[in-house]
């Protein structure tokens, strides 16, 4: 089985994010790995260990990602892509999708396994859109994937009422939630280990297509501004006598904030 | 007496000796060197004082009594062991005296006498031992029959040599001294026998003989004494009882300085350590050989496990076994290690040539997994490191620092360690703290306080080094501000680093993560070395520990001080007052890192006593011999499933002594602690407050 998972280098939502004319202040800022994504390379990793699946990784984006696929070659992912093109700084998910779709069909993949969304956009658009484009299954938030047989897998995906489980037929992509795995750490030596692997560096062109091919000239969406959130204020805090407390509260709900 | 007889003996005797000792240390030189033999006359003073002195049998108050036995039994040996020469000698000369230890000097008339006294106490101290094991049980020993062999051996010994003393004297005085026998006799300090009344009761025993039965009962006791004796000196070896051939070399090269030997700082840019799995210790042929001397040493007293936060709360880490089983397994694999080692020494440094030496050296690879088969996983992770086994060792087995090895094999080559270390980890890689917080959150408690940042004021005399929960742990913050406000009292010039400090790498290193360690500690030393801070104010003992002991090893070198050991200073200097006005009684829990590994436990004394109008109650626990918390050594990263909580043991040793707060000096017992009490719902009843929060509090 072949498999090819994506993962998207993303600010750490950790830290205080300062927006000034709506960008983002680049001084403080550190980046890391999607974590959703993270946990796409543990499920492709484990499914490597348990049917000697070969895995492939692909990111994309502009500048070095080094950091992030060494990361994910501790992991004990066997192969990978970088897509490193200026243009793709600013791209929307279609346009990442059709690149994805490149990337698929030049290695003709069994199953590709995405992180269900990106901590900095939230879109959850990538993957789902690449079964679109690819015309093969697609089933999101999955938190289990058995493998039933060589075309054949079973996954359970979190869905409103329960836990759904769907059987699929390979082809087909699915985007996984947190609570599929932990992810490892990897092991020291396979971090050491990992700095000898080399990754597999090209620009759109390389990957055998333009920016105006996988649409990014046409976009379907772009991000205008960005906007620091308004600060929760802080509440009150009663003390005392609770008869005599309820009746300031509910005073209070009435007559300042009226929502009774 | 027979010369071809008392040769025989004392050939094949001190043959199989030797040949065992041999064996035994060939196996230590098969094993990784480390370096103990420089600063002799330290070394000298600690063995005759830990060693020959038995400080730590005797100098325990809570098992002082049988302290006293243990060493009145050595130093009874100690004694004999010049009697058992000229026993030696006897075999050949009639007579036979040592120089300057015969009859013609007092020095030999006293030996006699001490060595008749010696044997009386040593037997019966034998017997109080048989008492013990028998019918007292004790439950920290281990009731093996090697140790009533062993005990009975010593008693055969001191019997044999007081009963043949005694035939001497009775054939000599009753008999008219028909064979001649040799006895002191000078005209200035009279004869042999009026010195050793011993002697001569162990005669009035057996006067019911004839000459001719008192002859053959002093021949008989000649020969069991000699007989036994290399008897019992080729079995030490082979059990429990080498240490009375290895404590004084064990305690001789114990650790000089820093409490146990301290963590390698591994080079982890060799490729060649990575491939060749030479990082911690995965395998025996890693273990050092001082390492080894110290399996070769435990005496199975029991002593580390019952002060073992561990082993009283029911976990799998029992460091008597841990021992025994490294030993035996060390045992089981000899031939293989020392010709493992014959073939390491060819290795020419050349790929290729040693291609074929490294598939033969493969070979010796033993069929059990140091961690997994041989030492299990529960055990290795349920240290705290807590060092209260090595404290009490009376032998100074260093049991922490092979621990950690053996961590590291696992978290470094294998990838095997508890998951939860795992968020642990990832929080320090991102964001230099365990619990992951933005880094750019890490100041945010001082908002407010006006308190400088090294940036702003680099010249500041001190750093106050807030670590990682003081600065993101909402309750460990309060003790931050607390200090904030004694040292602007105390008009201290100090600052911060801010954002630019991290986690100074101790969990990560004491889990076995010497790579996350080395990246924390580089980072930090390369800003303290920035800013050319030399005066470093603590507020965690784990920070103040890794700061002092393990930044040196990557060039950071810093004088750094405790808080509470700072404000005793500043209390000392009168640069702060504070009111005795703290009610109630009040108690100290001495953190592991401030006491066993810093030596600190004078100044949060000094200080809780200045506060408190009561003054100070002692935990039944407490100084050398505090109680673990159960955080440290990384553990308080991970879960504990196995047996009862140490913190919540600990807890209820507190609320036992019925205190009203319980003083510490440790953000990591800060915590357990007062989750104990919750546990215990007696969170309202005692309080648990730092040092400096109650100093802070009390500022007059």
């Amino acid at each position: 089985m072949k498999i090819l998972t994506t993962v998207k280098k993303v600010v750490d939502v950790e830290l205080n994010i300062h927006v000034e004319n709506g960008a983002i202040l680049e001084k403080g800022l550190q980046y890391v790995i999607n974590a959703w994504d993270e946990n796409a390379v543990e499920a492709a990793v484990q499914l490597k260990e348990s049917h000697k699946a070969d895995t492939t990784l692909v990111s994309m984006g502009s500048g070095d990602n080094t950091d992030i696929i060494r990361k994910c070659y501790a992991m004990g992912i066997d192969n990978a892509i970088h897509i490193d093109d200026p243009n793709l700084a600013k791209a929307d998910s279609p346009t990442f999708a059709r690149v994805l779709q490149k990337v698929f069909e030049a290695g003709e993949y069994d199953l590709v396994i995405t992180g269900k969304q990106a901590q900095d956009t939230d879109a959850g658009q990538a993957g789902i859109m690449l079964a679109e484009f690819l015309d093969i299954p697609c089933v999101s938030n999955v938190i289990e994937i058995k493998v039933t047989d060589e075309s054949h897998i079973q996954v359970s995906r979190l869905g409103d009422e329960g836990t759904e489980i769907v059987d699929l037929t390979l082809p087909a992509v699915v985007t996984v939630s947190d609570g599929i795995n932990e992810p490892r750490l990897p092991a020291m030596r396979g971090i050491m280990m990992a700095k000898k692997k080399k990754i597999n560096v090209m620009d759109l062109a390389g990957l055998g297509t333009s920016f105006e091919d996988v649409g990014g000239t046409d976009p379907k969406s772009e991000i205008v501004e960005f906007m620091a959130m308004e600060k929760r204020k802080g509440g009150q805090k009663f003390e005392g006598d609770p008869a005599e407390i309820t009746a300031k509260v509910v005073d209070l709900l009435v007559n300042e904030a009226k929502v009774l | 007496m027979s010369p071809l007889f008392m040769t025989l003996l004392l050939v094949v005797g001190l043959g199989i000796f030797a040949r065992t000792m041999y064996q035994r240390i060939l196996l230590l030189m098969a094993l990784e060197p480390t370096d103990r033999f420089n600063r002799i006359k330290d070394r000298l003073k600690n063995m005759v004082v830990i060693a020959l002195g038995q400080k730590r049998l005797v100098g325990r108050k809570k098992e002082r009594a049988s302290g006293i036995m243990h060493a009145l039994i050595f130093w009874g040996f100690c004694v004999l062991l010049i009697r058992s020469i000229t026993l030696y000698g006897e075999g050949y000369v009639h007579g036979f005296q040592l120089p300057l230890l015969g009859e013609s000097s007092i020095l030999g008339y006293l030996y006699i006498f001490l060595k008749d006294i010696m044997e009386g106490v040593v037997l019966i101290m034998v017997i109080w031992a048989f008492y013990r094991r028998l019918v007292v049980k004790p439950p920290r020993l281990h009731n093996t029959w090697e140790a009533y062999l062993v005990l009975g051996m010593i008693g055969v010994l001191m019997i044999s040599d007081l009963l043949y003393d005694g035939a001497r004297f009775n054939l000599i005085t009753s008999y008219g001294n028909p064979g001649d026998l040799h006895f002191f006799n000078n005209p200035t300090f009279g004869q042999e026998f009026v010195w050793t009344p011993v002697t001569i009761l162990a005669g009035n025993v057996i006067s019911g003989f004839s000459a001719t039965g008192m002859e053959r009962v002093m021949g008989l006791m000649f020969w069991i004494h000699i007989i036994t004796q290399l008897t019992f000196l080729n079995f030490l070896p082979l059990g429990k009882h080498f240490h009375v051939i290895t404590s004084l070399p064990n305690v001789f090269l114990k650790s000089l300085d820093y409490p146990h030997e301290k963590i390698k700082l591994l080079d982890l840019e060799d490729e060649s350590v990575w491939e060749d799995e030479t990082l911690g210790v995965n395998h025996l042929h890693q273990l050092n050989w001082k390492q080894g001397l110290d399996l070769y040493t435990c005496t199975e007293c029991g002593r580390c496990k019952e002060v073992c936060p561990t082993y009283v709360t029911d976990k799998p880490l029992n460091l008597h076994d841990f021992n025994d089983t490294l030993k035996a397994e060390l045992y089981a694999n000899a031939d293989n290690l020392i010709l493992r080692a014959k073939l390491a020494k060819t290795l020419t440094g050349d790929e290729e040539a040693d291609a074929k030496t490294k598939e033969k050296i493969a070979v010796f690879k033993p069929e059990k997994a140091l961690v997994g088969d041989v030492i299990a996983l529960d055990t290795l992770w349920a240290c705290t490191t807590c060092r209260a086994c090595e404290q009490v060792c009376p032998v100074t087995i260093e049991h922490v620092p092979r621990i950690i090895a053996m961590r590291q094999g696992q978290t470094l080559m294998q990838g095997e360690y508890p998951e939860e270390l795992n968020t642990a980890f990832k929080g320090l890689e991102r964001n230099g703290n365990p619990w992951g917080i933005g880094y750019d959150k890490r100041a945010d408690w001082a908002e407010g306080l006006d308190v400088k940042l090294m940036a702003d004021h680099p010249d500041a005399e001190y750093l106050l080094w807030v670590g990682c929960a003081g600065s993101f742990d909402d309750r460990t913050q309060k003790v931050s501000k607390a200090l904030v406000k004694i040292l602007k009292a105390a008009d201290v010039d100090f600052a911060i680093l801010g954002t630019e400090e991290k986690c100074t790498g101790d969990f990560a290193r004491r889990s076995g993560n010497e790579m996350m360690y080395q990246m924390m500690a580089t980072e930090n030393i390369e800003v303290l070395n920035g800013y050319s801070v030399k005066k470093i104010i603590a507020a965690c003992p784990h920070c103040l520990n890794t700061l002092k002991h393990d930044y040196p090893q990557m060039g950071g070198h810093y004088e750094v001080v405790h808080h509470s050991d700072f404000i005793n200073q500043l209390i000392a200097d009168g640069k702060i007052r504070v009111n005795k006005s703290l009610a109630g009684a009040l108690t100290y829990h001495d953190p592991c890192y401030l006491g066993r590994y810093n030596d600190i436990y004078d100044a949060p004394r000094n200080v809780l006593n200045t506060l408190s109008s009561q003054g100070l109650n002692e935990l039944p626990r407490h100084g050398t011999e505090s109680f673990c918390c159960g955080a440290g050594g990384g553990r308080m990263w991970m879960e504990e499933t196995i047996g009862s909580r140490i913190n919540v043991e600990r807890s209820r040793e507190i609320v036992d002594e019925k205190a009203d707060t319980v003083a510490v000096g440790c953000p990591f017992c800060l915590t357990m602690i007062e989750d104990g009490m919750k546990e215990l719902d007696k969170d309202e009843q005692v309080k648990t407050r730092d040092i400096a929060e109650l100093v802070a509090e009390h500022l007059a």
